[in-house]
């Protein structure tokens, strides 16, 4: 009964993050399942992929209603991201863990630099898009037409999506990770779409939250039907998140911007700790 | 800084790869709200699903730490009619799996009613590569 409610409260506050910041939860349910429970990397990362996904289901839903998730957008990415995960679930049971390990908290510590709350010359562009209109459209070639009419469908009032293909590459890399790492990828391309694509950072989080379910469900499926999902796990996990999540999804747009950004930052380090230090032991 | 609102989310009858993305367009916001209640329904069935089967484990007096059943398919229904907790849990995981496909074919559609070609190839290479997903997990299985 005990662990039932542990397993229930920290899916809740995984949850609450997780829908807040577009992480999807999975890297605080990771490190609580295997540092607080004894489950395997392996096994954690299944029971935090089905996590993911609900809590992608739960503010997705949300996001979508109000209109801040950019669901052609999320949906372009997310073909990407789904390819990435598909490749990184098969390849999941084959990399040392350290290894990945290493990679990933240099990753996190990488993406907590590009979006610490400073005055940086990257977030003043995002939040004025039109002032920077020199800056090479890499996605040009992939519009319907050659005219860029599928990029501006992609696009949205205040703001023009940028660098089409940069985005995709680092939305495979994205599904890559939440294979191997359970997570929902939000880590990635929250800074890809808000850096690299010129999305605003509220409609960058609220579409990656959207685009997590299919991420997470391509490789989901490899980890089910492997066996590495425990079921009296997952339960209590998921649906902590879920209202974790709930929660989070109806009081996102009453939080401060710069609050967001800070606590992305100060999870994205706390978790860059975890990893390395998981590495090196 | 107030949520922004992407134009580029708009439906439109005539297509919306057309119009231009710095106004928003008048269409229906139909579709959104279609794949939002599908979202938010699938999440609430299979959290339900789950929800029930975790209160029978815990009925049971079994630790959720004690490992659970392996995902077995051709005892799904059999667990379900038995009242046993591992069957409403696995069939709330696989909702769980299968809503955000939902989603891209419910999107999928209406795309195609929309006449937005890109997106409906797009939706449909999702959907492809989710079912290549299960084809190669299902040969890895075996």
């Amino acid at each position: 009964m005990i662990d039932g409610l542990l397993l229930l409260g920290g899916g809740v506050l995984a949850g609450l993050f997780g829908s807040l910041l577009g992480l999807g939860g999975g890297i605080l349910i990771v490190p609580l399942l295997t540092l607080g429970f004894g489950l395997t990397l392996i096994q954690a990362v299944g029971v935090s992929l089905i996590c993911v996904i609900v809590t992608s289901g739960a503010a997705a839903g949300v996001y979508l209603e109000r209109r801040v998730a950019n669901l052609r957008l999320g949906m372009t990415l997310e073909l990407f991201t789904a390819i990435g995960a598909l490749g990184g679930g098969l390849i999941a049971f084959l990399i040392e863990e350290r290894v990945l390990e290493l990679l990933f908290a240099a990753l996190l510590a990488w993406v907590a630099y590009t979006m610490f709350p400073r005055a940086n010359p990257a977030s003043a562009r995002v939040l004025a898009p039109d002032a920077d209109p020199e800056v090479p459209d890499a996605g040009a070639s992939l519009s319907t037409g050659g005219t860029g009419t599928f990029i501006d469908g992609l696009s949205g009032p205040g703001y023009q999506i940028r660098r089409l293909r940069l985005g995709a590459a680092g939305s495979v890399g994205a599904g890559v990770a939440s294979a191997l790492l359970g997570i929902g990828g939000g880590l990635i391309k929250v800074p890809v779409m808000h850096v690299v694509m010129g999305v605003p950072l509220r409609v960058a989080t609220a579409t990656s939250n959207l685009m997590i379910g299919i991420t997470a469900s391509a490789s989901a499926i490899i980890y089910l039907l492997r066996g590495e999902i425990d079921p009296y796990v997952a339960a209590p996990t998921a649906i902590g998140v879920f209202l974790g999540a709930s929660v989070g999804s109806r009081v996102a747009h009453r939080i401060d911007l710069r609050i967001l950004r800070g606590l992305f930052v100060a999870i994205l380090l706390y978790t860059a700790w975890q990893m390395l230090q998981r590495a090196i032991a | 800084m107030t949520a922004s609102t992407p134009g580029g989310l708009y439906g439109s009858a005539t297509g919306a790869g057309s119009l231009p993305s710095s106004s928003p367009e008048p269409g229906s916001p139909g579709l959104e709200r279609t794949i939002a209640r599908l979202l938010t329904g699938g999440t609430y069935v299979s959290i339900a699903l789950l929800t029930i089967g975790l209160g029978l484990l815990l009925a049971a007096g079994v630790g959720p730490l004690s490992g659970g059943p392996a995902f077995d398919p051709a005892s799904l229904v059999g667990d379900i009619l038995a009242l046993r907790p591992a069957g409403f849990i696995w069939l709330g995981v696989l909702v769980v799996v299968a809503t955000p496909a939902a989603r891209v074919a419910a999107s999928l559609i209406g795309f195609a009613r929309a006449g937005e070609r890109p997106m409906v190839v797009i939706a449909g290479l999702i959907l492809v590569v989710i079912v290549v997903s299960v084809a190669l997990a299902t040969g890895l299985e075996g």
